[in-house]
């Protein structure tokens, strides 16, 4: 019993992890149809403020979170108005939104992580901070990982709350469906349009500094995240934030018992085994509707 | 008119000199294309470029490169090859077909080694590689390809003979799904069979993973006296931070790639305390390693890793030794790389069939904030400690 309960938890925390960093992309890409191609990078981006302020300043990595937040919802307000704007006003359906905003923030990726190379270098870097073993119920873990899980947890609920339960969540889903039935019944898009993008760059950056905890970081990072994040929205449904976080747990759970019972270098097969069947089965995936 | 004969005659003699010039003062152009973006990068950036970067510097700070006893600068051309082999190949093909530089410096990893060997056949330039392991590589039996590296059997035969010098008899491995992984999992087996140790468990792992705790809490329950990995640095980092995570604390402890990099201490602290991993060197084995440690140290702001990175430093002291000697003809160049024997910061290095056949198999630990070197004993800073001290 204490063996599955085991392997459980380690995968419902790996999966956690990967819940996290699909938030941010969820909410522009889900939502938006924002396809911010350089959501690895923004993350990456949050760890390297998090790893610098921790390592020259001695800031406390969870204190640090919420400049974090904002340092990237401002970076977000920017991106968007220097960006996206134009794209989000001018393309005629959502798909041309898709289709411009995926070329333009491949060049975004190139600018950022260019950036952090400039500023910090190539090298691998990294801090030990929360490391110590908890144990719960006879299986143990590194407090650290715990903060991120509870931080998937917490975010995807409250994602799901502010869209389901607000007036500005209901707002926000209008937009998506209608930009301009939207702005009929009197949202006002350019203000919503441009913050739900910045929370979803917050969201990235958070993650990031979250994650910078649990692992080394370099500027080459991102690009395995964006992967991980767009498979974890697409298997929970785009846009839904309960799919979000069931996608990245069902992720983690598969990998965690694949890995006991076959051999860890199927990982791969394992993943993707379940993404083909997940699409097969409900093609818009878990909690679409 | 003999005014005008006068000024015609300085005329010429200014002309000669204008054109004699540039043959005397011309630089030693050495091309390299290597990572300075891209997921290369880290492992380039710690242990490869800087080397070459200092040397250069140190080398015309002292006038320059000795070319059979001329004095001449060394220009590095150097390229980002963004972690891309396609990148790579074309920068090397475009230095030596092109550009026809002086000499190259060898790019970084195994891969990329294995890739522009070709080229540097078809081209003939001669390149010391210190960060390319692995029999594959050798067995192309290319006449212009040095390791600087020692071999995985090598390698793993040193930790073998520690292993059961301190009583070990049963191991579980994991290893990488990488040629690196593959080759050293061969070797590890081959030397542990020969000294009665006892595999107890052996598993692979893919590049990129993000948890082996279910992984490693099988081989918990195992319990055998050492744990290797045969790991890259992403997954050095992960497996003990990961074991310390679920209280695994077998006797031996070693992870390969990366337990030598100056970060694996800065990120994980006192943890790494008593791991084993992959070296050769640290700044204890002689007054050259010193010198070499606070030169790098002094210009980079970091510290080199305590594998590789003397192996490269070493390897353009050799080509520098063999410049001196024989000039830039690549092929005598060749020629005296192979044959002859050189004095490097680790020790006298000679090659047979392109290997490394001097520097022996080695093993290091960390102990109090140092990589010390733990074996074999004729290069050992400091004494194994087994077991390994309770995770911190």
């Amino acid at each position: 019993m204490g063996f599955w309960l085991d392997l459980t938890a380690s995968g419902l925390i790996t999966g956690g992890i990967y819940a996290v960093v699909a938030v941010g992309l969820n909410l522009q890409y889900g939502l938006m149809r924002i396809m911010n191609i350089a959501h690895g990078e923004f993350l990456m981006v949050g760890a390297y403020l998090t790893w610098w302020a921790h390592t020259a300043l001695g800031v406390n990595p969870l204190a640090f979170l919420p400049v974090v937040m904002v340092v990237l919802f401002l970076a977000g307000l920017l991106v968007y108005r220097v960006c996206f704007l134009r794209i989000a006003r001018g393309a005629p359906s959502v798909e041309v939104i898709e289709a411009r905003s995926l070329l333009v923030s491949f060049g975004l990726m190139y600018l950022v992580q260019n950036a952090v190379y400039l500023a910090w270098g190539a090298d691998l870097r990294g801090y030990s901070f929360l490391t110590e073993p908890v144990e719960i119920a006879e299986a143990r873990f590194t407090a650290n990982r715990l903060v991120v899980f509870a931080f998937a947890l917490g975010a995807s609920l409250a994602l799901l709350a502010v869209l389901r339960f607000t007036l500005i969540g209901k707002a926000v889903r209008a937009m998506m469906q209608s930009p301009v039935g939207a702005q009929l019944v009197g949202i006002n898009t350019a203000t919503l349009h441009p913050v739900v993008f910045g929370a979803g760059l917050a969201l990235a950056g958070v993650a990031g500094a979250l994650l910078s905890m649990v692992y080394e970081i370099s500027p080459s990072m991102g690009e395995p995240y964006t992967v991980t994040a767009l498979i974890v929205i697409t298997l929970g449904g785009l846009g839904s934030a309960a799919g979000c976080l069931a996608g990245g747990l069902l992720l983690g759970l598969v990998e965690a018992f694949g890995m006991h019972f076959t051999n860890p270098s199927l990982k791969m097969l394992l993943s993707y085994g379940v993404f083909i069947a997940v699409l097969l089965a409900r093609p818009k995936g878990l909690f679409s509707k | 008119m003999r005014f005008i004969l006068r000024v015609r005659n300085l005329a010429l003699a200014s002309l000669a000199l204008a054109a004699a010039l540039p043959a005397f003062a011309q630089d030693v152009k050495i091309g390299y294309a290597i990572a300075r973006t891209g997921p290369w990068a880290p492992g380039a950036q710690v242990t490869q470029e800087p080397n070459y970067i200092l040397w250069a510097e140190q080398v015309n700070a002292a006038g320059g490169l000795s070319v059979k006893g001329v004095k001449r600068k060394i220009e590095l051309v150097a390229y980002d090859d963004r972690s891309e082999m396609e990148t790579m190949l074309r920068t090397y093909e475009k230095l030596m077909g092109t550009d026809k530089v002086d000499l190259v410096l060898p790019p970084w990893g195994t891969g990329a080694n294995f890739a522009v060997m070709p080229l540097l056949q078809k081209y003939g330039y001669p390149v010391l590689a210190p960060t390319a392991t692995g029999r594959k590589l050798l067995e192309m039996k290319n006449p212009y390809f040095f390791a600087m590296l020692q071999q995985p059997d090598l390698m793993m035969g040193a930790l073998a003979e520690l292993l059961v010098s301190r009583g070990v008899k049963t191991a579980a491995v994991i290893y990488v799904d990488e040629l690196f992984g593959l080759e050293n999992v061969g070797a590890l087996e081959t030397a542990l069979k020969a000294k009665n140790i006892r595999i107890v468990e052996k598993k692979s792992y893919p590049l990129g993973v993000k948890d082996l705790s279910p992984v490693l809490k099988d081989i918990k329950a195992k319990n055998p006296d050492a744990f290797i990995g045969v790991t890259y640095p992403p997954d050095t980092f992960l497996v003990t931070g990961q074991s310390k995570e679920i209280a695994f604390n077998p006797k031996v402890f070693y992870a390969a790639v990366g337990t030598a990099f100056p970060v694996y201490q800065q990120k994980m602290g006192a943890t790494v305390e008593g791991v084993m991993g992959l070296g050769t060197w640290n700044p204890k084995s002689n007054p050259g390693t010193k010198a070499y440690f606070d030169a790098h140290v002094a210009k980079f702001k970091k510290e080199p890793d305590r594998w590789a990175s003397a192996h490269g430093w070493a390897g353009l002291q050799i080509l520098q030794q063999a410049v001196e000697k024989v000039g830039l003809d690549r092929k005598a160049l060749r020629d005296a790389i192979a044959n002859g024997e050189f004095d490097t910061i680790i020790g006298k290095i000679r090659f047979k069939d392109g290997e490394n056949v001097s520097t022996p198999g080695i093993v290091s630990q960390w102990q109090k904030g140092e990589f010390e070197v733990v074996w074999p004993k004729a290069r050992a800073t400091a004494q194994a400690i087994v077991p390994k001290p309770a995770w911190k």
